[in-house]
């Protein structure tokens, strides 16, 4: 099943359910259907450049980045570095803030 | 093997997993070059009722290098739908499937194929459908025709099939991985002690029964070359092709809608070009990292080719039977027949009226000179059986690669770079017992090359 094939989800959860259900400390992964923003740190793209052929290949599949599951992964606890997934695109974000809130939420 | 089941994570991953890609001057179109990577290993012909189909999830990819820098200049891409004509039986098929487009057929693929070059990409076969797999005489009752009613005529000249094939690489597992046994010469064995092989045995061919998937596509070759003169000594002759399967970072069982859901850039989990590398030649530790990686940055794995470890336990598993490749493997001579063979490809000047050299940039590609025509009467044992239009020159379907690859770490091949090495007799007749008669079904003369699928009915019988 590709991602593009995705119906929209008709409802996602709340941040504070979110919170309330973030399943392990250290790395936390987080499947929501809320929008970048709702984290307020700045946002990079994806870290590991892409080459030649494989750029035009993954900026293909990126406009559908707005539409499917978002998926926030907490991979670094300590200085709070968020990967953020959506569609065929990933972002990156520094949240120290909500990363502690999130190790707190789920001791 | 060649490269089924190769690494620890691909293995659990059967449908991004590479098993062989083939790369040849098509013999009956022979101004076009066939490209076939073929997918999801060992195959069970009788797989029901979910029979075997590509993943909707996993982006495939083939990949040719031109201009020799182990990146790819050209890549055809594909993506898979599957689509359900009923949710509510379990079956794959209400009753004979006589078109792709037959109402009675359930579970049914369709693929689209982009282009992607000079950073742009196009869209050249839109919503192909795959044909079925062969199930059987109720099922699937004429399913050459129905096979050959998937072979698509595309953009550019190109011709395209995706879908279930008979595998065609041939090899006798189960002998080679009970260590490194040879059937044919496994009264030669150390055996450890164990006196368990007194005489000789025939090879047995593992993949005689399965079934693999392949994406099979028959290019004009001067789609793919890149401009400059194009005779057999020059170096614009020469592509690199290898193939990917990439996943998004992320998969999540997601409990609310009861299937996987993906999200994130596509990322490279699988990767083939020459036979046996990752197979053999890399270890266990850098496997995975090596599938995600592009041939561009296999100077990092080059050590392992140039010492390989099976050359090394040739002469410790059968005592006495390789004493000039020991004396070569305790020198700690570096393999630069094996770097040619599979890093930069052959110069010019080794092989009497040959070379496929891409330049000095080390990267694991099948590099095919294109200008070398196909051979009247193939020797699968390809240029080392004096047929240059078989392998290491690419790969055509019937090609002996075990042979050839096991003659090559046994030393066969080192006096292409150095004249005074004389070659143990056994080198040159080590063989896991088998050649392309052992391909039960046989291969076809014609585009896509890979024999019609064992079905599930007969097979096995």
């Amino acid at each position: 099943m590709s991602a593009q094939s995705h119906p929209e989800p008709t409802a996602g959860p709340s941040r504070r359910s979110m919170l309330r259900g973030a399943g392990a400390a250290g790395a936390v992964g987080i499947a929501a259907a809320v929008g970048v923003g709702a984290a307020s740190g700045g946002a990079a793209a994806a870290t590991r450049p892409a080459a030649g052929n494989r750029a035009a290949a993954s900026a293909e599949h990126s406009a559908d980045a707005a539409g499917g599951p978002l998926v926030v992964y907490l991979r670094d606890a300590a200085s709070g570095e968020f990967d953020v997934f959506a569609g065929t695109s990933r972002a990156t974000i520094v949240d120290p803030d909500l990363a502690a809130r999130l190790t707190h939420a789920v001791r | 093997m060649s490269s089924h089941r190769e690494a620890p994570e691909i293995s659990k991953d059967p449908v991004a997993d590479s098993t062989d890609v083939y790369a040849f001057v098509s013999p009956d179109q022979p101004d076009t070059v066939t490209l076939i990577a073929n997918y999801i290993p060992l195959q069970g012909p009788a797989g029901g009722p979910n029979f075997y189909s590509f993943g909707d999830d996993v982006l495939y990819e083939i990949h040719i290098d031109n201009d020799g820098n182990g990146q790819d200049n050209i890549t055809y891409a594909f993506h898979f739908q599957t689509k359900l004509r009923d949710p509510n039986t379990f079956l794959y098929n209400v009753g004979p499937i006589l078109s792709l487009d037959s109402p009675n057929w359930n579970s049914r693929q369709f693929y689209n194929v982009t282009r992607i070059q000079h950073g742009k990409s196009t869209m050249i076969g839109e919503n192909l459908p795959c044909p079925p797999c062969n199930i059987g005489p109720l099922s699937t009752p004429h399913y050459a025709n129905l096979a050959n009613e998937a072979v698509h005529e595309i953009a550019d000249g190109i011709k395209v099939f995706a879908g279930q094939r008979a595998e065609g690489f041939y090899v006798d597992l189960g002998s080679i991985f009970d260590l490194a046994n040879l059937r044919p010469f496994e009264e030669l064995h150390a055996q450890y002690g164990m006196h368990v092989f007194s005489k000789p045995a025939a090879g047995v061919n593992a993949t005689a029964q399965l079934n693999v998937h392949s994406i099979a596509m028959q290019i004009p070759t001067s789609e793919l070359l890149r401009p400059g003169k194009h005779g057999e000594s020059d170096a614009a002759a020469v592509i690199g092709v290898w193939t990917t399967a990439s996943r998004q970072q992320v998969t999540l069982w997601d409990d609310w809608r009861g299937e996987n859901i993906s999200s994130g850039p596509f990322r490279q989990v699988s990767r083939l070009g020459n036979p046996l590398v990752n197979e053999v030649l890399i270890p266990l530790g850098s496997k995975d990292l090596w599938n995600s990686l592009p041939p561009a940055d296999d100077k990092r794995f080059a050590s392992y080719v140039a010492h390989p470890e099976l050359a090394g336990l040739l002469p410790a598993l059968y005592p006495g039977v390789f004493p000039h490749l020991e004396a070569l493997v305790k020198a700690g001579t570096d393999r630069a027949d094996l770097e040619a063979i599979l890093l930069t490809g052959i110069p010019s000047g080794i092989v009497k009226g040959f070379q496929n050299y891409t330049g000095p940039v080390q990267a694991d590609m099948l590099r095919l000179n294109t200008a070398i025509k196909p051979s009247k009467n193939p020797n699968a044992l390809g240029v080392i059986g004096g047929d240059l239009a078989g392998f290491p020159n690419g790969r055509r379907v019937f090609d002996d690669v075990v042979t050839i690859e096991l003659r090559a770490i046994a030393g066969v091949t080192v006096p292409l770079v150095d004249p005074a090495y004389k070659p143990d007799a056994a080198a040159g007749a080590v063989t896991d017992g088998l050649t392309a008669k052992s391909v039960a079904g046989g291969y076809l003369s014609h585009f896509p090359y890979l024999g019609v699928p064992h079905s599930g009915f007969s097979t096995p019988s």
